[in-house]
């Protein structure tokens, strides 16, 4: 076990910021920060246990058809958390229900199923999927953020630039995201290049 | 050969475990999910219609009638108070906005007075159309009269228009469409001898 393997997800292999995996939820959700933090949180729980069943499977599943076993298991899983949260938690559900069917195509948990948990034991796959989780659910909750500020004067739907504030509108339009995302990309890297020196 | 065969026995195990746990989850949520949505279902009956206790479907002809000829009602019930008298009715429409159906429920009282208005399922942008599932925005229908039909304007709710949601002029007039399309039925039902008690 290596706790090493939880705090690379959140900064220094960040998936959005460093890996860019998952662009597909992180452009088309992100319009708010109650949106980033939702996605985020559901993207984490389907991965750390996705995570812990195909490190447990890892020698079982053969190499040939590895991908198709992923997909099983990855599917399986979101369709049981949707159909559970829908069941018991019917608030939850209807704050995060839209996200859930989405957490799929999320390449995020098949690239750490691939290239992690399918090669480390059960222990480490488990941290790394909260890592990576956390990573995710932080990088989300950023984006949406600043979206939600230029785009609507808010974050977290408190009003921070006042009812003067015309917003931008285009910052919660598709585009925004791109832009919003490219802004910090750059900014993440200025920062990288600069604690590295 | 043999290798192959191994290899699509343990994918198919794989399959047949994940096809059996989301059978098994199905089984023991289905039930509670139908009642989720039920009650959910009820729930907004009696938001836009407080003072019924109790709600009933109206009858078929005039349901069918209501579907033909006062498109797009989709829903019909007749809410009873505790004493089971009629209070009103609840029309269920599904207007065509920007993104497609969007779910409007319309509370009608016998007086003619729109009680309330609510939006159900809906795929509008979010941070624009979407916020016609806001209160800010929903609520401005409560208290209309159902004497002539609602406006929509784009500057300042006044008499019997209510303001469109800044950038969302499509799913605003939307939304009216289906709150006037209930006044229509609502009119119809009444001139030709209400619901019986």
């Amino acid at each position: 076990m290596n706790l090493k393997n939880l705090t690379n997800g959140l900064f220094k292999e960040n998936p959005i910021f460093v890996q860019l995996l998952g662009m597909c939820p992180t452009l088309a959700v992100t319009t708010s920060a109650e949106n980033g933090i939702g996605m985020g949180l559901a993207t984490t729980a389907v991965l750390v246990s996705s995570n812990l069943v195909i490190s447990l499977l890892r020698k079982l599943i053969p190499a040939k058809v590895r991908i198709p076993a992923y997909i099983v298991i990855i599917a399986s899983f979101v369709t049981i958390v949707g159909m559970v949260m829908e069941a018991f938690l019917p608030a939850l559900y209807g704050a995060l229900g839209l996200f859930i069917p989405l957490i799929v195509v999320n390449c995020i948990i098949l690239a750490r199923a691939e290239s992690f948990a399918s090669k480390n034991n059960i222990a480490d796959s488990v941290l790394d999927g909260v890592g990576m989780g956390l990573g995710f659910t932080l990088a989300l909750t950023v984006l949406g953020a600043v979206r939600e500020l230029f785009g609507n004067g808010t974050i977290f739907n408190l009003s921070i630039f006042g009812a003067g504030y015309k917003p931008a509108l285009i910052m919660i339009l598709p585009p925004g995201a791109f832009l919003a995302l490219g802004i910090l990309l750059a900014l993440y890297n200025v920062y990288q290049i600069k604690s590295a020196k | 050969m043999k290798e192959i065969f191994k290899t699509g026995v343990v994918l198919l195990i794989i399959c047949f475990v994940a096809a059996l746990s989301l059978a098994f989850t199905n089984e023991i949520t289905k039930d509670k999910i139908a009642e989720q949505r039920m009650m959910a279902n009820e729930l907004a009956k009696k938001e836009v219609l407080p003072a019924a206790a109790t709600f009933q479907d109206v009858d078929e002809d005039l349901l069918l009638e209501l579907i033909e000829s006062y498109s797009p009602i989709i829903e019909a019930y007749i809410g009873y108070n505790d004493s089971n008298e009629v209070v009103g009715i609840v029309f269920k429409s599904t207007p065509t906005a920007f993104g497609g159906a969007i779910e409007v429920v319309t509370g009608i009282e016998l007086s003619g007075e729109v009680t309330g208005l609510r939006i159900g399922s809906h795929q509008e942008t979010p941070g624009l159309g979407a916020k016609a599932a806001d209160a800010d925005f929903y609520a401005q229908y409560a208290g209309k009269s159902t004497e002539s039909y609602i406006g929509v304007s784009k500057t300042a709710a006044s008499g019997n228009d209510i303001q469109a949601i800044t950038g969302a002029t499509i799913t605003s007039d939307a939304v009216t469409v289906g709150a006037n399309a209930s006044i229509d039925a609502f009119k119809m039902i009444m001139e030709t001898g209400g619901v019986g008690n």
